[in-house]
């Protein structure tokens, strides 16, 4: 994209050492606990915290300044920030002038930009917006550390290329203690993605378009590569009907994650054939012809790359629990029955074949991992070492690319039938569907139900109290929250998660989604509440 | 009176070989990864016995799991003509006599402490009982601190004067070895061999030797001033308010603390008609701690939980048994992603202490 | 109505029970079974109770505050007040109101059916120090429970005490529980009631408000009167501030407090009281032994 590659620039460790830390979209203590104990050391040790969000999460009430936006409005706040720093000449000339390309065109860009006009579409004042550019740009080592809240958009892309045009801008980048730092969603989300776990990339982002990389996988896997990109999983759970026959879902719950959840199951419902495979009996496996169990994490040997691009080695802990085979092994009995034998004998004779196909990964051999506390890609080769931060001296794609964005408001907003705008998210004791942790009774003590996040002003105009129910309404479906009041949400917006089965608020998000990276707009629907009896 | 040894260092190795016939053996070693853990050695010769660093965690789980269970259940709705039939069969650890080989003082003080709380209060916790008995703790004085370690400010290091069953001190070739409680002595006097008389050399160096480490400690925190100001007034919201904020409600700082001995008792349903009660570590800094049915919660606000927390370790126990029940061991220094640990919370309390307590509320 | 003074089952005051449990193991449950069940109102049941082993029906005692710990299964086990009192053996009542997961599935009890328990642990109300004193009982909904117990104990050496009057406030009038009891006693002339309800309705013609009102009519006498308050933390707060401004001493306000436990036995910290524990240091304490109201 607007560097070359999608990862965290820095490590986390380098977190702390920042002057300042611009947050954005990302509950980092409860969603990144390891991460926020950076930021909290390097607050410690003088740092500024900048945090955009539209809740006022904990992290937020650490910040010094808190940009508390209206949801979907990064791109004109951020080319506010970006008018400011014009304005001001703290701009990085020279690198600008070593390192990018296209600025002239984002310049032109933001001198159309008007502060106080982007400040009524965000929703905060202009003053904080000159302050947040002066306090990130004048400082020597800002670090931009962003998460869902940035990317669950339809502009999400946009968001993405608007924080490196600042980084880029500032020339906050390609150096120890600066960057622009995407925290990854679940533990192992890095490695699935260089892995080509994406419909448009083969392993190590090398583009399935791309002949000379299909012509080296055909070569190691024989047999013939498709050219064309595949489908990404909205389309596959959204399709056109009948054009997915059969699916094989590994440790995912499509039936509760993915937006727009009345389509998603009637889709899941129509397939010829679905085959799960996960640890529980999970509500999509409930759909499955066949379901395989797999073992947990501390049954199999492996690796995970964290959000810093570190490969670490996880070794098994216990046997495999009854029948629960681990998940290499389920796929190269598929794929022995479909025809295409693989015999790998072990996780490591895996990785010698990544090693050897995968250049970012070229020395990430298992004793190796074993011998270090992982290591950090890319690493072309057993000599190579670990690498703590990315683009030094030249960015993956050669120069940085600035790309202007414009304001894209979200797919929905509030109106008179749906009046509130929902934000969904995460909560601190529980992981995604809740199919691991809503089976721990600690977690469940301590978040046991369906929480709603509403505004004292908005509970008391719908007249709802701590612990009444309400009932949510979109244009696609409905759900059952317990209201909980608190000032962490503002007027108007209502914030749910997505961990409870028996309130799957993705009956009411909307599928439409960043044309680019496809990652739908978990993070705006509008609603209308109502409250119901218990 | 108790009596002082020598034992070589080369004979270390050969008694732990001759205890471990008849006694399950638990010492630091060093895994794989490079972690250092209490572990219970099966093969002596192959295990890296690790007197280097601080072991990782305390001994409080071989005493008090992490989880147990403490009976299993059997509900029979058939028997007794439609009746519901409710019983209980107890679960009970075995007793296995256990040498603990190179345990801290720290660690060692926080046993003293957990059997206070286990053993000898309105019933004696039979559980606790079975895996406590027959234990021998072999002790290591601290010659040289860990880097958190602040057990000088507690009273619970770096030397002890009891509670151990033998305490060893390094002096270079040969440990300098005390007796304690009545199993030490019974062990020196079942293999005199290893046990040889200490010179009035040795005695000097292992006076030495504790005195030098008085005065390795780098962190000083004033553990007494911070009792004493508790014992006095409440510690100032301001400080209460920032750590609550830090705190992430994690647990770790109670699961790691060796004196922390809070748990929680639920039913692990099996199927219909049977399961196990089970008992498993908990932490009064989580909200569903004192979560009443109807969802009632007394202790409801994060400050409350952390101000719960450091007065209970700081002054309730200090009121209940006359010291504070933190060992100095610094472990939650290291554990607590927040930064919201005992000698964080005594710093600040002993800093505004300076400026006045009073005038800070 | 001096019953079984003499019967070696009695619980006599000043004598601290000794709680039963299985196998010397202070975690296990003995069985009980349920022998009647009696409903006091749409949410609350009396379970009146006896061992299985009868060993145990005649070894068993206990006093009135005190608590045990009831199983259920695969539910765990909660602390339930007794409301019945010693005096009367044979079987020992829990007054329960639904409100979780475990007393819900205790609702659906049926007699014959059984239960785990171990106890009586806690401190009883200090029956030495409220003899030859005046009795005012305040009690608010599902309160009544563990001051019936000390009622029903104070009519069986009735001549240990003066007047004993009782207040008591529910939010309708279906929330009552033992008011027959209370009714008959009153009619016998052993006590005087006052009830009171916190909202006017059709099917009720007594005194309508709070049960601070109450207080209103009622001469309190300091030095010759022990008031016994059991209820929601925040009516035991109104009630204990308004019977200080007449002139109480702290130490003669008696209350009873209610708190998440899992052990019983001062161990588990999860009762935790300041420096004490619910379970062992009470569940009964005096006003002056609370650091402050407002956290009740």
């Amino acid at each position: 994209m607007t560097f070359g590659s999608g990862a965290m620039t820095n490590s986390i460790a380098e977190i702390e050492h920042a002057q300042v830390v611009l947050v954005s979209g990302s509950n980092t203590t409860e969603t990144h606990p390891q991460i926020a104990r950076r930021i909290y050391d390097a607050v410690d040790n003088g740092a500024k915290l900048i945090v955009i969000d539209p809740r006022r999460t904990q992290i937020a009430r650490h910040a010094h300044l808190h940009l508390q936006i209206r949801p979907g409005t990064d791109i004109p706040l951020l080319n506010a920030m970006m008018r400011s720093i014009l304005d001001e000449n703290l701009v990085d000339d020279l690198f600008i002038e070593m390192r990018t390309e296209n600025y002239f065109a984002m310049r032109d860009k933001l001198y159309q930009v008007d502060i106080s006009q982007a400040a009524t579409i965000c929703g905060v004042d202009a003053d904080s917006i000159r302050l947040a550019a002066r306090m990130y740009a004048r400082a020597q080592r800002s670090v931009i550390c962003y998460c869902l809240g940035v990317t669950q958009h339809v502009c999400g892309t946009d968001n993405v290329r608007s924080y490196a045009n600042l980084a880029m801008l500032t020339g906050h980048v390609e150096q120890e203690f600066t960057g622009v730092d995407p925290l990854r969603g679940q533990n192992n989300v890095q490695g699935a993605c260089d892995m080509g776990a994406l419909p448009a990339v083969l392993p190590g982002y090398m583009p399935v378009a791309d002949e000379t990389a299909r012509t080296k996988f055909q070569r190691a896997w024989g047999g013939k590569l498709p050219e064309k990109p595949g489908m990404t999983v909205l389309e596959m759970t959204h399709p056109a009907d009948g054009k997915v026959k059969a699916m094989y879902i590994m440790g995912e719950n499509p039936a509760v994650s993915d937006p727009d959840l009345s389509r998603v199951r009637h889709s899941l419902d129509h397939l010829e054939f679905l085959a799960v495979a996960d640890i529980f009996l999970t509500d999509t496996a409930r759909l499955a012809d066949v379901v395989f169990p797999a073992v947990t994490f501390a049954e199999k040997t492996g690796t995970i790359t964290s959000s810093e691009r570190r490969v670490q080695l996880l070794h098994k802990a216990i046997e495999p629990v009854a029948s629960a085979w681990p998940d290499d092994r389920i796929i190269m009995e598929l794929s022995r029955r479909l025809g295409y034998p693989m015999d790998y004998e072990s996780p490591a004779e895996i990785m010698e074949e990544i090693c050897m196909l995968t250049p970012i990964y070229g020395g990430m051999y298992h004793d190796r991992l074993d011998a270090e506390w992982g290591v950090q890609w890319p690493c072309a080769g057993r000599e190579h070492g670990s690498t703590q931060f990315l683009h030094k001296f030249s960015f993956a794609r050669g120069r940085g690319w600035f790309e202007p964005a414009e304001h894209q408001a979200p797919v929905e907003s509030a109106d008179a039938d749906f009046p509130y705008i929902l934000v969904t998210g995460r909560v601190y004791h529980h992981f995604h569907t809740g199919t691991m942790t809503r089976r721990s009774q600690l977690h469940n003590r301590e978040y046991s139900q369906s929480l709603i996040e509403i505004h004292p002003e908005d509970a008391e105009k719908l007249s709802v109290a701590e612990g009444e129910h309400v009932r949510l309404t979109s244009r696609r479906g409905d759900c059952a929250f317990i209201v909980t009041i608190t000032d962490r949400v503002s007027p108007g917006h209502v914030f749910a998660n997505f961990h409870f089965t028996e309130a799957p608020v993705n009956f009411l998000t909307v599928k439409q989604s960043d044309p680019v990276a496809k990652c739908p707009e978990y993070k705006v629907c509008a609603v209308r509440i109502e409250k119901v009896a218990a | 009176m108790n009596r002082n040894f020598i034992l070589k260092k080369d004979h270390l190795q050969p008694l732990l070989r001759k205890l471990s016939k008849t006694h399950r053996l638990v010492a630091p070693v060093r895994n794989d990864f490079g972690d250092t853990l209490f572990t219970e050695i099966t093969r002596l010769d192959s295990a890296v016995i690790d007197l280097q660093n601080q072991p990782q965690s305390s001994l409080k789980s071989f005493f008090f799991p992490q989880q147990e269970t403490l009976c299993s259940y059997i509900v029979d709705k058939k028997l007794n003509k439609g009746k519901m039939e409710y019983s209980f069969h107890a679960r009970l650890p075995e007793n296995a006599p256990t040498v603990f080989f190179g345990v801290r003082s720290c660690d060692m003080f926080a046993v003293m402490y957990t059997d206070m709380i286990f053993l000898h209060q309105h019933e004696r916790d039979i559980y606790y009982e079975q895996r406590r008995d027959s234990s021998i703790f072999i002790s290591i004085g601290c010659n040289r601190p860990f880097a958190n370690c602040f057990c000088n400010a507690t009273r619970s290091g770096p030397f002890l004067d009891g509670g151990f069953d033998l305490q060893l001190t390094d002096l270079g070739d040969r440990w300098f070895v005390e007796t304690g409680r009545p199993r030490g002595v019974r062990l020196t006097e079942e293999w005199p061999g290893f046990f040889t008389p200490v010179s009035e050399d040795d005695k000097r160096k292992q006076f030495q030797a504790e005195l030098e480490a008085r005065g390795l400690f780098r962190k000083l925190v004033h553990v007494d001033l911070a009792v004493k100001l508790l014992a006095e007034s409440e510690p100032p919201e301001r400080i209460i308010e920032e750590l609550s904020r830090r705190c992430q409600d994690c647990g770790g700082c109670a699961y790691i603390c060796p004196t922390c001995t809070c748990f929680n008792i639920s039913d692990l349903a099996l199927n219909e008609d049977s399961g196990e009660r089970i008992r498993s570590w908990d932490a009064c800094t989580f909200s569903g701690f004192t979560l009443m049915a109807g969802n009632h919660n007394p202790v409801n606000a994060a400050s409350e939980r952390i101000r719960k927390r450091f007065l209970h370790k700081l002054r309730h126990d200090v009121e209940k048994h006359g010291r504070p029940s933190c060992v100095g061991c610094g472990r939650c220094v290291e554990m607590c992603f927040g930064g919201v640990d005992i000698v964080r919370f005594i710093d600040m309390l002993t800093a505004a202490g300076e400026n006045g307590l009073q005038g800070e509320k | 109505m001096m019953r079984n003074y003499n019967s070696r089952q009695t619980a006599k005051p000043g004598k601290k029970p000794v709680p039963l449990f299985a196998d010397r193991n202070a975690y296990l449950p003995l069985r009980a079974i349920i022998k009647d069940i009696v409903e006091e109102n749409e949410l609350v049941k009396t379970f009146a109770v006896v061992f299985e082993d009868e060993i145990y029906n005649t070894n068993f005692t206990y006093l009135p505050g005190q608590f045990l710990m009831l199983s259920m299964p695969h539910c765990g086990e909660a602390p339930i007040s007794f409301s019945s009192s010693p005096s009367r053996p044979g079987s020992f009542s829990l007054t329960i109101r639904k409100a979780g997961k475990l007393t819900s599935a205790v609702h659906e009890l049926q007699p014959g059916d059984m239960i785990g328990v171990r106890g009586p642990y806690g401190k009883p109300f200090p029956f030495e120090e409220m003899r030859r004193h005046d009795l005012l009982f305040v009690a608010g909904g599902i309160g009544m429970a563990p001051l019936r117990s000390v009622i029903e104990f104070c009519l069986d050496y009735r001549a240990d005490y003066g007047d004993i009057k009782v207040l008591y406030g529910c939010k309708t009038p279906a929330d009552f529980c033992f008011r027959q009891d209370l009714e008959k006693w009153a009619g016998e002339g052993l006590i005087t009631t006052r009830f009171t309800v916190d909202a006017a309705c059709e099917e009720w013609n007594g005194c309508v408000g709070l049960v601070t009102d109450l207080l209103d009519d009622v001469t309190i006498s300091a030095g010759s009167v022990k008031a016994l308050v059991c209820g929601p933390g925040v009516m035991i707060r109104f009630v204990a501030e308004r019977l200080l401004r007449s002139g109480l001493p702290a130490g003669d306000i008696i209350t009873t407090l209610e708190r998440h436990m899992k052990c019983g036995i001062g161990v588990c910290g999860h009762c935790h009281y300041d420096s004490r524990m619910i379970c062992t240091d009470g569940p009964v304490f005096t006003v002056s032994q609370l650091p402050d109201l407002e956290s009740l």
